[in-house]
């Protein structure tokens, strides 16, 4: 009874470990994976009837072109974009505490912004985190807050689905030209009516780009095929990278972008006059976000987020804008003049736009009308009604808040039509409380419009009392308290991570690790106890903790196939050395450290495929040793040495069952196995061109029969082993051939779905295996403590198997990032796509030999000594150590990865590299967690 | 760990006696020892700085070369002295045996750097050949000249570690060293700070000499403190 007990005990316990983790973890990703839902929906031109406000024709009748939402107030816009443009570059050093020698070079743009006959002005912008270039594109042109996991995104290919303003400027028929970054082509492939892409990755490369677009930015100015301009530079940026911020190379870079403005300035100028190509141009020069004097950016520092923003409109006049709108900060400049620089939030950048140019805004655009950008170019609109000279005073201001208030109606109106589809589409919406605020706002504010401003505006009747205008500005102020409400929400929900939860979920892991820990001594005899503290338990302990914290740092995340190879290698030498020390099984050692050595050539392989689509990766193709990748003989040999490492697996097989004398179910599963292997021997010498198996193929009726087949042994065998369990357990204390039966029957399916390549690291892995099992516990046969050889534990070699299992994870050609996912292995035997099977198919792939082999092979690590029944007992035990071990290691991994992302949660890495290394080890702890229970279900 | 890849290369079990009759040194003379050693690496870099202007960071592979170079006849020089049974053994025998241990050393080195990550390639293979010549000089050198290829005494210095007499902690405790600041040399290597001694081999070529001179020190006190000992098992 008491055993029956004891034995349900450890059935039990990887259940709830299982549990704490998805629990932890559910907690942890709560408060760090900020998710939003991308909506398909796109606004159309005929959506502003629908809205309370005024349609633009009742407003005013004589217009000359067809419009939309809004009245365009500027014909053509000309954005320059400067990538990562600090705030200091722009603004005067009179800003600043101290001037700093890269201040005060942009003059050309000071000079405009501060002179007095122009329509210019400079603007602090803040950007929202992540701070990186492709977030802030896709944030600055969809109006929103773009976050790691934007639900609806296509994984791989970055094109923007969200409707955003370029979309929205093709639909109005406008035509756009692009120079410079190719980013823009990649987020928007099609939209573009010309384009001038230059490629961005290489940072140390500081003016391709930017000549490049020199080269065209000054002959399209000319040009009249076009109605927004985007020119993205890339120099800034690069030289931040590289050299920081106070270099020459960065001052250099400026005073070229100086020279570069100053000449586009001269262009649109010389244009400007009545009826010329600019005679109505608005050119806005932008960061799209800062950096840190490092020149790093990604987080959400000062430093990082704060942008700027020129903006001058070909048309001179003086803006008009209430004071109580300006949202200016003024300095007295070294020569007692007075300068102001306003300041604007990126997130309003497509609204502006879009109502400048008079498109409907994007449908997901959650920012406002910015008053003073507005107000830059507003002078076009009522020309009919007031003389130019009569700007700036109270009629002129009068009569643009009357226009202001009517955008920020239709603007408010989106803005509401598109956080109330949001809540009711979204899984994870807003809750209701913050709805209802936000509804009593807006609902305080329209109504406000429908009853009085509607009245007055409609009546147009041109009589300017106070009281108008106080209303017009109590209503401008209710709509702009509605929009900084929303702002406020969705700041919350999308860019703040929730750090208690983080913590929570942290402590929680911390706290299974300590609980698992304990759990490998469960019901242990006290002798394991002073075992504890031996050398080779204190060397796996050291291996584990160096290993959880290489995780701190990006650079060994980014190498971690490396590192795991290092340190296995690591483990190797050890073992060498007790090995040569007790001189026995020196042959054993010597094979493990050339399979290290084989694993690590297949990381660098994989490495350099990683090179060639990642961003952080340089691509350093070291391993080639001068041999062409078709030479003929190359070509041959990787035809062939998959087929003949299947044929050495079968032979294994073979020798495998033949040895041990087991009967029944185990051993037919075993030959299924065979028949297996040989089945995808039989497929990889059908599609390879040396064997002239051509027509095979067709005879047996396509080329995913054989797969199909594969996928269905193997399942039947699965459920055999299954059923034998439940049907005739306790009859087989060998476990070996048991697991043999389990592994070899997982093993056909990963083999196949990975490829050429599976077979043989296969192969590797095999013997990589029992070279770990032959030199389990060699350095303790050297202190002749014979009598508990098997019973206890030997840590090292969990260890071993776990960084093995690692290693292969990387030598298979994966990598912990979404590109590293292998599409085309949940194609293998199926044409069509069913989202749950190709999920496992992917799944089975991605972690078949990382985590599903490993696990299920741990009983292979123990010895076969002794068979007698005293003995299964003590080995039960150990299996249930050595699963906990297993578990507590992978755990250890995940929490130093979860540690590593909350310190790291404004790093400049953390959407590229370390939220996939959280999302991989994450799922690999759960997959991990689900597999020791159906393990020591099966085994125990 | 490489050490022990050693005994593999020679199998001819010449002498076994196990009994230390070898010259003795005291601490002092350990110390003037390494002392000389340390001298000579000293000149090597002044060599590969003054006479060639080059570094390990601008040509790897030339000052590694000069190191070693330099360095491998003063190590040899001065071990052979201590070498085992000086009259069987000829000075000139204990020579020939160190040029090849140099050579067998250097080979497992190389191995074990390899399959530790060390990158493989063309353009790496005179770097990664000089490294082991180094890595050899420092750990395999002094041993063969020591003991030749006696494989007892290889194995109970350095697999064993149970060093009699002070000669014996003046080889394996600097070897250990060198071995284990190679491997501690090679962790900064993957970080992305973009220097230029982050480059294999430079920065552990850094940490091995770093390990060597730790290892030489703590030899020494081990020497110090360990004298009643040592004064037990040569009686």
């Amino acid at each position: 009874m008491e055993t029956y007990l004891k034995r349900n005990n450890k059935k039990w316990i990887p259940l709830a470990f299982l549990l704490i983790h998805s629990v932890a973890i559910l907690i942890f990703t709560r408060g760090f994976l900020l998710t939003r839902t991308e909506l398909p929906f796109h606004s159309t031109c005929s959506d502003a009837s629908l809205s309370p406000c005024l349609s633009n024709s009742d407003h005013n009748h004589n217009q000359k072109q067809p419009k939309c939402w809004t009245k365009p107030v500027v014909d053509r816009v000309v954005i320059i974009v400067l990538d990562a443009l600090r705030i200091d570059f722009l603004a005067p050093s009179a800003f600043f505490p101290e001037a700093k020698p890269w201040m005060d070079k942009l003059t050309v743009l000071q000079n405009l912004a501060f002179g007095n006959e122009s329509s210019a002005k400079i603007f602090k912008a803040f950007a929202d985190p992540p701070t990186t270039s492709l977030q802030r594109l896709k944030g600055l042109t969809t109006g929103g807050l773009p976050t790691f996991v934007d639900v609806g995104n296509s994984f791989g290919a970055p094109a923007i689905v969200e409707d955003n303003f370029i979309n929205q400027l093709v639909l109005n028929g406008k035509r756009l030209v692009m120079m410079g970054d190719d980013t823009w082509t990649q987020l928007f492939p099609n939209q573009f009516h010309k384009s001038y892409p230059f490629p961005s990755f290489n940072v140390k490369d500081l003016d391709t780009v930017d000549n490049g677009c020199i080269e065209h930015l000054f002959p399209t100015l000319y040009k009249d095929d076009w109605d927004v301009l985007i020119a993205h530079f890339l120099g800034v940026d690069h030289a931040g990278h590289i050299f920081g911020v106070d270099s020459m190379p960065m001052i250099n870079k400026l005073e070229q972008y100086n020279k570069v403005l100053e000449k586009v300035v001269d262009i649109l100028e010389s244009q400007a006059g009545p009826g010329g190509l600019h005679e109505n141009t608005m050119v806005i020069v932008m960061g799209d976000h800062g950096q840190t004097l490092n020149g790093d950016h990604g987080g959400g520092t000062a430093e990082e987020v704060e942008t700027t923003m020129f903006a001058m409109s070909t048309k001179r006049h003086t803006p008009s804008v209430p004071p109580e709108f300006d949202t200016s900060s003024c300095k007295q400049d070294p020569d007692g003049k007075k300068i102001c620089i306003s300041s604007i939030e990126q997130l309003d950048f497509a609204a502006t736009l879009s109502a400048l140019l008079g498109i409907s805004f994007p449908f997901g655009s959650i920012g406002h009308v910015n008053p003073e950008l507005y107000a830059l170019s507003s002078s076009s609109l009522n020309l009919d009604n007031i003389e130019l000279g009569n700007s700036g005073t109270q009629p002129a201001v009068n009569e643009w808040m009357k226009n202001y208030v009517n955008v920020l109606c239709v603007n408010a109106w989106q803005v509401k039509r598109y956080i109330d589809v949001y809540s009711n589409s979204s899984v994870v919406g807003f809750s209701s409380d913050d709805m209802s605020r936000i509804s009593n706002l807006y609902s305080a504010a329209e109504h406000h419009w429908s009853n009085s401003i509607k009245h007055t505006l409609m009546d147009n009747d041109g009589n300017e009392d106070s009281t108008n205008t106080s209303a017009l500005k109590a209503q401008i102020a209710a709509y702009l308290s509605f929009f900084s409400s929303v702002a406020e929400l969705a700041r919350s929900k999308w860019t703040e991570f929730n750090l208690t939860l983080m913590i929570t979920g942290f402590v929680m892991l911390v706290i299974s690790l300590i609980l698992q820990s304990l759990a490998i001594f469960h019901g242990d005899k006290p002798f394991a106890v002073d075992s504890g503290l031996s050398t080779s338990a204190a060397f796996s302990l050291f291996i584990v903790l160096i290993r959880a914290c290489s995780f701190l740092s990006n650079s060994y995340i980014l190498e971690e196939g490396k590192v795991a190879n290092f340190l296995l290698a690591t483990t190797g030498l050890i073992k060498l050395r007790y090995s040569l020390m007790s001189k026995t099984m020196r042959k054993e050692a010597f094979i493990f450290l050339a399979m290290v050595s084989v694993l690590r050539v297949s990381i660098d392989i994989g490495l350099t495929k990683q090179a060639a689509t990642s961003q952080f990766m340089s691509s350093s193709p070291t391993w080639m040793l001068g041999l062409a990748p078709d030479h003929p003989a190359l070509t041959y040999a990787s035809e062939i040495a998959p087929i003949v490492s299947v044929a050495v697996l079968i032979c294994v097989l073979y020798r495998g069952i033949a040895k041990t004398h087991s009967e029944g179910i185990w051993k037919y599963v075993t030959v299924g196995s065979m028949l297996n292997y040989f089945l995808i021997a039989l497929l990889w010498a059908s599609e390879s061109k040396i064997f002239v198996l051509d027509g095979f193929l067709q005879v047996i009726g396509g080329r995913n029969i054989i797969p199909q087949t594969v996928y269905a042994i193997g399942l039947l065998q699965l459920f055999l082993l299954a059923s034998a369990h439940m049907f005739c357990a306790g009859k087989d204390k060998n476990w070996v051939i048991r697991a043999v039966a389990l592994v070899s029957a997982c093993s056909s399916p990963v083999i196949l779905l990975s490829g050429k390549q599976g077979s043989m690291l296969a192969l590797a892995y095999l013997l990589a295996g029992y070279c770990i099992m032959r030199l389990e516990g060699v350095e303790r046969s050297t202190k002749s403590d014979g009598q508990n050889k098997f019973s206890k534990l030997d840590p090292l070699c969990v260890v071993q198997w776990s960084l093995l299992s690692v290693c292969m994870f990387f030598a298979s050609g994966h990598w912990c990032a979404f590109d590293g996912l292998r599409y085309g292995a949940a194609f293998v035997g199926f044409d069509e796509f069913v989202l749950i099977r190709q999920a496992i198919l992917l799944t089975i792939e991605t972690f078949g030999f990382s985590i599903i082999l490993s696990v299920f092979g741990l009983p292979l690590l123990i010895p076969i000594i002794s068979q007698t029944p005293q003995a299964h007992g003590e080995k039960r035990h150990m299996l249930f150590q050595m699963y906990m071990l297993y578990g507590v290691i992978s755990a250890t991994t995940v929490t130093a990865t979860i540690l590593c992302v909350t310190i790291h949660r404004r790093h400049l890495m953390v959407w590229g590299l370390f939220a996939p290394k959280f999302v991989f080890d994450v799922v690999g702890l759960i997959l991990t967690d689900v597999l020791i229970c159906l393990a020591s279900v099966y085994y125990l | 760990m490489n050490e022990a890849r050693k005994k593999k290369k020679k199998k001819l079990d010449t002498s076994s006696t196990g009994v230390s009759n070898h010259r003795s040194i005291s601490t002092l003379g350990a110390l003037s020892v390494y002392l000389i050693t340390g001298l000579f690496l000293a000149v090597g870099f002044w060599v590969a700085r003054n006479k060639f202007s080059v570094d390990l960071v601008s040509d790897p592979s030339l000052t590694l070369f000069l190191l070693w170079s330099i360095e491998f006849p003063v190590v040899v020089i001065m071990y052979s002295f201590f070498r085992k049974a000086p009259e069987k053994c000829s000075c000139f025998r204990a020579y020939g045996r160190s040029i090849l241990g140099l050579i067998c050393g250097a080979f497992l080195n190389a191995l074990g750097a390899i399959s530790l990550g060390a990158p493989i390639g063309m353009q790496y293979l005179p770097k990664t050949v000089h490294w082991s010549f180094l890595m050899s000089v420092f750990t395999c050198v002094p041993a063969t000249a020591v003991f030749g290829a006696s494989w007892t005494d290889w194995h109970r210095v350095f697999a064993s570690m149970k060093p009699s007499g002070n000669v014996e902690y003046m080889i394996f405790i600097p070897a250990y060293g060198t071995i284990i600041g190679g491997w501690f040399g090679a962790w900064p290597m993957p970080l992305d700070w973009e220097r230029p001694w982050q480059e294999w081999p430079i920065c552990v070529c850094y940490g091995a000499i770093g390990g060597y001179i730790v290892g030489q020190i703590v030899s020494l006190c081990a020497m110090f403190f360990f004298r009643k000992d040592k004064h037990l098992k040569v009686a």
